[in-house]
Order: structure tokens, then sequence, then C-alpha cells
């Protein structure tokens, strides 16, 4: 899942400059599954931002709805006729829910709430680690199911660099060497050998990636406008 | 399973009574609401009389309790004292007028013959669904065996007579001391009235087939108890033997002892555990000096003119009976005797068959009335049979059960409306070992009760009932079945309850979290941390928080306090009301302040409070696993809000148990508010 974090609190104040009427959108997936942007934190976000401009004699209207993903129009359609009597739509959401509004709505100002931080997995309650890139180009069946792009500090892909110590990575120390891990489970699941063979530099894409599927693509347009 | 399924007391009660709904009000300190439960049609849950009982200090004192047999609470530590809770809801809105107008009036008539616990409760509920129901009682007084059959101690008349009135005033006619046979039959009184209800009772006592049981000195239960209970003091000699093993005996024994009978001695054929009169009342009986002879029977009694012995023999219990009870067998050569100036008889009764014989119904051989199904319909069109008259013997509530289903009957007979099927409710599963281990144990609260040497010399009330702090920490026992959490259909699967649940009780489902709601004990931990805000509690949903709040600060905003602070604090652990010596402050009580989630702490400020405080029990005291722990989390949280938006996190405060002095200085200190 996608893992982000809410902004702190002065830097939103400071991006809703200016904005005296202010819809707050909630993501029902990822960043509610992640605690940072789901009903709840809308909530509390919106009764804190009306207490805080309160104090400052600005008052500000904050509405707050949550929709179930912000990255498929569908979904952002429920909210078009609410968002037209706002001056902006503060998202909750993931950049990619950000930007998703903003094409869809297109006329208002769509400002983000959070820092999306990375893919990851949850590792225990209140705790997320990062474990993809969407390299596009993925090559766990090579290295014991542990990603080094993601999580080498360094994203070599053909063994550690030399620096590890004690299992640790030499950039932080709060991280275990991936190489290390690496090694460690291939020894376990008796696959040392797929080490063997030289990974090829990656290529790297071009940004911003688009992925057309003709197997599901309408071969005529559909009759209701998505 | 658990979507249809009601706390295992409700499902056990005959009138499926709320038990938890009025049990929890209690616990909340609301008397009112807890009466209103008890005695109250609910036109928004359910608008047959299902549930509503006219008798709630009756029962309360004298309930059979099957509720209390199957409370789940027993499973940690003893069962709920749910009778005596109905008990106190009842004598503490005494004077409370809850009359309800029926919805129509309509023509028919209805006569009722029998003014005991079946025929009132029929008449109550036809009353208030709108007929005009006239009661035939032989007797002069109203009540039947409440009046007359259970003594004083137990069941004062003021209270028989109260809940009596409650029902006269809804518009109920009376004809007492008009007998069925002699004075009216069942056919005539069909003339002027579209239906009957038998409910007559049983009260011929049945007598033992013993050489000797004609002798004088030998007596029934039910008549004796009924000379008491009009006044009479019969003379009964030093020595009495009671024979049976019913409430009836126990009742008759401990009377005797009031009215100086020094040595009581009850005999019944089988042991403790098969007594139909429960265990508390026989231990009160022994407390009180009745001597019990279990195994034993009655085989002769010996006399001259007057009984002076019974004689008896030993018994075993061999095979199980129809009854499912072992039946008794006498042990060869066991015969003894036992000195007696009075024998009392309380070994059963049978319905008085003689009122019964000219009219056209079928009866059983044991002289009950055959009805064609639970809904009282007899052979007789338009006559319906209900109570003891059907059942033989059986206690006030299967009584006042009957006279519920008569009523019911006899509205869907004049109206062919078809009968409700009759499925017996699905109760609540028991708790899980893993769940009950985690459970606090907490002891039932003692029944106060008049110390002996005040008993046995008058017919003073012996249990005395519970005070306000007394009910209130019982109610506080009950698990509150089924009260806990609902996963609405926006559920993330974040699966944050799963991890945090202190019971364990939530698993991740295909779609969405699943929570049993037999096993959740309400602590409420996992609403307040739902991301997706899609767990709500039944003992309190989210919107009746924010609703509760938004009033109280309401009424604080029009009083114009120096400075608005909100408190909150946990009704477990202060149940007679906030904490001391903290006046000034608008508390808001809560069953666990575990689940007081951030926005709570956060949204008094947006709607005007300068201050919040919260009064905070130790974890080790915490009703609830973990309820403290996450409060702190919560207030931490929320302190940290209010120092981004400039508020100031000092606004929002901790109040310990010895931290009386001075916290309302500090928010005066603070001032007003910034906004």
């Amino acid at each position: 899942m996608i893992v982000a974090e809410i902004k702190p609190f002065g830097e939103i104040k400071d991006i809703l400059k200016g904005y005296n009427k202010v819809l707050i959108v909630g993501c029902g997936t990822c960043v509610t599954v992640c605690m940072s942007g789901g009903e709840r934190q809308v909530e509390l976000l919106a009764s804190a931002l009306r207490i805080a401009r309160k104090i400052e004699g600005n008052e500000i209207t904050v509405g707050e709805r949550t929709i179930l993903r912000q990255c498929d129009p569908e979904f952002i359609d429920q909210i078009k006729d609410e968002a037209a009597q706002y001056d902006a739509i503060l998202s909750m959401a993931c950049g990619a829910g950000v930007q998703g509004i903003t094409e869809r709505l297109g006329s208002i100002s769509v400002l983000p709430a959070m820092n999306t931080t990375f893919i990851g997995v949850s590792d225990g309650q209140g705790t997320w680690v990062e474990v993809c890139t969407a390299c596009g180009d993925c090559i766990l069946y090579k290295t014991g199911g542990i990603c080094p792009v993601a999580r080498c500090a360094k994203g070599l892909i053909n063994g550690p660099c030399g620096g590890s110590q004690s299992g640790l990575c030499e950039v932080s120390k709060d991280n275990p060497c991936v190489w290390q891990q690496i090694y460690a489970r291939l020894v376990k699941l008796n696959l040392l050998h797929s080490l063997k063979g030289m990974s090829q530099p990656k290529t790297w894409p071009v940004h911003p990636r688009r992925l057309v599927r003709e197997d599901l693509r309408l071969k005529k347009e559909p009759t209701k406008g998505v | 399973m658990t979507d249809k399924a009601i706390p295992p007391c409700q499902a056990a009660c005959p009138i499926h009574t709320d038990v938890r709904g009025y049990v929890s009000a209690i616990a909340k300190g609301d008397v009112e609401e807890a009466i209103r439960i008890i005695r109250q049609v609910n036109p928004v849950r359910d608008l047959s009389l299902n549930g509503v009982n006219p008798f709630p200090s009756v029962c309360g004192r004298i309930c059979t309790r099957p509720c209390e047999n199957v409370c789940r609470r027993a499973q940690i530590d003893e069962p709920i004292s749910i009778a005596a809770l109905k008990r106190f809801a009842a004598d503490q809105t005494k004077g409370l007028k809850l009359i309800q107008q029926p919805e129509h009036y309509y023509d028919e008539k209805v006569a009722v013959i029998g003014g005991g616990p079946a025929g009132l409760t029929a008449a109550h509920d036809l009353a208030l669904l709108g007929y005009s129901v006239t009661v035939f009682e032989a007797q002069n007084v109203l009540g039947g065996m409440l009046s007359e059959g259970i003594p004083q101690y137990r069941l004062p008349k003021d209270v028989v007579k109260e809940e009596i009135d409650f029902i006269l005033s809804l518009g109920v006619e009376v004809k007492t001391g008009l007998s069925l046979g002699r004075d009216f039959t069942i056919e005539g009184l069909l003339k002027d009235y579209q239906a009957v209800f038998l409910a007559i009772g049983s009260q011929k006592s049945l007598f033992p087939k013993c050489n000797g049981v004609e002798l004088s000195g030998i007596i029934t239960a039910v008549e004796f108890l009924k000379q008491v209970s009009r006044g009479q003091r019969p003379l009964l000699g030093k020595r009495v033997v009671v024979v049976g093993g019913g409430h009836t005996a126990t009742d008759a024994a401990r009377t005797s002892l009031r009215l100086g009978s020094s040595e009581v001695t009850i005999i019944y054929r089988r042991t403790l555990d098969e007594m139909p009169a429960g265990r508390e009342e026989v231990e009160d009986a022994e407390r009180e000096g009745v001597k019990i002879s279990y195994l034993t029977a009655p085989v002769e009694f010996l006399g001259n003119r007057n009984v002076q012995k019974v004689r008896c023999i030993e018994m075993r219990l061999g095979e199980l009976d129809e009854s499912g009870r072992r039946r008794p067998v006498p042990i060869e050569n066991s015969e003894f005797e036992i000195d007696a100036d009075t024998v009392i008889l309380a070994i059963g009764y049978i319905p008085e068959v003689d009122a019964l014989k000219d009219s056209r119904l079928i009866l059983s051989k044991n002289g009950t009335v055959v009805v064609k199904d639970k809904t009282g319909v007899t052979n007789l069109k338009g006559v319906f049979g209900g109570g003891d008259v059907v059942s033989g013997p059986l206690s006030v509530i299967e009584a006042i059960a009957a006279g519920k289903k008569a009523a019911d009957a006899i509205h869907r007979y004049f109206y062919n409306i078809p009968n409700k099927e009759f499925e017996e409710p699905l109760a609540f599963r028991s708790l899980d070992d893993s769940v009950v281990r985690l459970i606090n144990k907490s002891i039932r609260q003692k029944m106060p009760t008049l110390p002996i040497e005040k008993r046995i010399n008058s017919f003073a009330e012996v249990e005395l009932g519970y005070n306000w702090d007394e009910a209130v920490r019982e109610a506080q026992r009950c698990l509150l079945c089924g009260s806990g959490a609902l996963v609405e259909e926006n559920c993330a699967a974040c699966l944050n309850c799963v991890r945090i649940c202190p019971y364990g009780v939530p698993v991740p489902g295909r779609e969405i979290a699943e929570i049993d709601i037999s096993q959740c004990q309400a602590c409420g931990i996992c609403m307040s941390e739902c991301s997706a805000s899609a767990i709500n509690l039944k003992l309190e949903t989210k919107e009746e928080a924010r609703a509760t709040l938004e009033k109280v600060i309401d009424v604080a905003m029009r009083e114009t306090p120096k400075v608005l602070i909100i408190g909150f604090y946990c009704k477990y652990k202060l149940p007679a009301g906030p904490p001391d010596g903290r006046e000034g402050v608008y508390w808001l009580g809560k069953l666990c302040t575990g689940r007081l989630d951030v926005f709570q702490l956060i949204y008094p400020f947006e709607l005007g409070a300068d201050g919040v405080a919260v009064h905070m029990c130790k974890n080790e005291e915490c009703h609830f696993r973990d309820g403290s722990r996450w409060l702190l989390t919560h207030i931490e949280r929320a302190k940290k809000i209010l120092d981004e938006i400039g508020m100031g996190a000092n606004r929002l405060d901790i109040i310990s148990e010895e931290d009386v002095s001075d916290f309302r200085k500090r928010f005066e200190d603070l001032g007003i508010n910034p906004i």
C-alpha cells in the first residue's frame, strides 16, 4: 500500500492562507489503512483548522468528506457538486489522489495535506517500512524476495557495498544491511547460486510512466463518459 | 448468527424484558430511563407490548429469576442481581406516573376471570391496546397469590396494591366478590363480552395419601397463608411440620416462626438440589431457624383428635422421572417419628375445578384447562385460558407472560390478525475462555437484610433493597452483552482493531474486520482508534457522544461561567457522580473514558470551552483492560494538536485522585480561551 503522513499543522495552515472555504477530502483506502487520511483524521484536522483560524481572527469554513479512492474518477464525481461550493480542496490522500482530483475537477485548487512517503508494508502497530520503489523491472526472484532497490541505501543490485558492519547499513545504523538479509535468506532457501549471474544496470524509466493495457481498453467509446 | 441474538437474560425471561437496557440505565445512574424500559411501550423499538411488565416491584422481589440462571457474568464470578436491580428501579420511581394512552379505542369488551397476576396483566395489556376490560375476582381483594399467598415479609401488601392501582388507573373495571360458577358463568359473560380470559389460578391443595390426614391440626399452606394475610393469627403450637419443598413450603415455615412456633421443620422427599424453593430462600429459612429434613416423606399422621406426630420414612433418589428429576424411593425399615402440634401441607395445587365443571371447557385429568396452543385458545369460541389454571402452579413471571400472550391473542382474534410465530429467541453464546480470563472479577453486591432477631418477631420485609451506591455498582457489573462494537461497511480493513483490542475479539474477515458482538466487551477502544470511523458502539454511538457533548456545552454557554470547563470522568470509577470539590465544572460521565477519542478532547474548544479536565483513574483500577492507557495516549495527541493550533496544551488537564487542590485556579489563571 501507499504510505503517507500528514504534514505539520503549521505547513497546512500556510498552504491554506487566503482560502476561507475549504473542503477536506479523506481517502478510504491506503491512507485510511495507514491511519493518516481517513474519516477520523479528516474530522480532527477540520476541527483543528477551524479553531486555529478562529484564534487568528480569520475564520474558515471547513467541509468534511471521505471517498473510497481519490485515484478513480467515478469516486471523485461523488464530491463534484459539493466541491463547487468551496474555494479549495484539501486532499488527505497520497499525491496520486491530489492529482486525481485536480485532473477530474479542473476548476478548483486542490491542495495536499499529506506527504506521500513510500510503498510499504505494515511492520507491527504504528510502523510501516518501505519495500518497493515501483521501479518497473522486478528482480525479487533473484534476491530471495527482498528488494535491494528499495531497501539498500545505495540501491545496489549486485551485492553489498563493503561498508556493512555487523549486519547494519553504514548509511544509517538504524537499518539492517539488506544485502546481509538477502544473503541469509538465500542460504536458508538453498538458493545462493541465484546471485551468481550479474544483474545488468537497470533501465530507469522515463517519467511520467503510463500503463496501457490494450486487452482491457474498450474498443469503442463508452456510452457513459468516464 | 449473532445478528438476531439477544442477551441470554432477555431470552430466558418469559416476557423477554430488556434486562440489559434497564441495568445499563442504572449503571449510568438514570433510574427513570430504567423504569421506562421496564414499564413502557417503546413505540420506536417495538409496537407490541412484549417485554412491558406491569409488576416490576413484585417481580423485583419474588421473581424466580430465570434470567440470573443464564447470566454470562457467572462465567467470571457471579450473575448480576437482576431482580434486585428491577426492584431498585421500581422503588426509586414510586409516584412517577408513566401512563400511556392507547392509539385507538375499540368497541369490544373483554371479561377477565381472576384478578391474579395473569388476569391483571391481560387487563393491563388489553387496556393499553384500547379495549374496555372488566376483571371478575372471587375474593374481596385483587392480586390472587400475590396478595394472599405470599407472606408480607417477602412481598409487602402496599407494594402489590400500588402496582394493582396503577393497572386500574388505566381504566380497568373490577368486580370483586363474584365467583365463577356461583355468581356467574362463562356462557353468561359471553352475552355481554366478546371475549373471556380465564385465569382463576390453581389454589386447591393436594393432600398426601396417608392415614390420619383428616386429623385436626393438619392444614393446607394456601389456606394458612391466606388467613395470615387477612390478619388472622392461627394457633399452631410449638412444633410445626411443613410438608413440601416449594416456595409455599418455605413461606409457611417462615410464617410459622413469625407466629411464635419455635420448632419448625420442613420435610421434603428430595434434596436441596431439586428443591423448587431455591437455594437462597432455603438459606434464609435456615438462618431464621427452620430445620429442613431432606429425603423424608410422610407415611402417616398420628394422634387422637389432634395430630401429635408425623410418621416419616427416609428416601433415596432413584432413576429419573418424567420431570427430569430423580425419583425418590423409600428406604425400607427407615421409619421415624417427628412430634408435631400442627402439620402444614404444601405438596401441590390444582385449579378449583368445581367452578369449571358446568362449563363446556375441556379439562385435563389434573383439572387444568386444556388450551390449543401457547396463545391460550380453548375449545370454546372467544374463551382464552392462561396462568396457573392452564399450566398448573408456576411462577409469577410465567403468569404475567400468560396474561400478555392472552391479551395479544384476544386482539388478534377480534381482528383476524394471524398469530405471531412463537420463535424462541436466540441468545448470545457463552463467552470464550480466552475472553473470560481477561475480564476483571467483581463480586455481587449483597442484598441488605433485616437482622434475624428483628425478622422473626414481625412480618417486616426481610430484604431491604439496594441503596443508590449498591445498585449502581451492581448494575456496573453487567457485561452489557451485545452492546459492543459494530463494524460498518466503510471499514478499510486496516486491522487496527484486530491489533489493539484488549480482549482479542476482532479478526480479519474476507473484506472487512469482523467483531463477534457476542464476545465484545464494549470498551470502545477500537472505535476511538478506527481510522475509517467505521466502528460504532451500541452502548453509546459516536453520534450520541457528540450530541451529549454539544448539549452540555450549550447549557454551559447560556450560564456564562467565568471560565467554561468541560470535565470528563469515568462512571465505573465514580458511580456516585463527578469527583468531589470540583464545582463549576460541566461534567460528562462515561462508562470508561478509554474511548474518549482525540476529537472529543479538541471539539469542546471549537464549541467555546476554555478548558477540558479529565479525571483519570489509575490503570490497575480500570474497569476495562487498558482503558486508562488509551486515554493517556489520546490526551497526549490532543495536547500536541492544542499546542499546534495556538490553544495551548495546558488547557487540557488531567486531574487525579490526589490533586483536589487548585486545578480550577490553574484554569482561571489561563483565562478565557484565545478565540
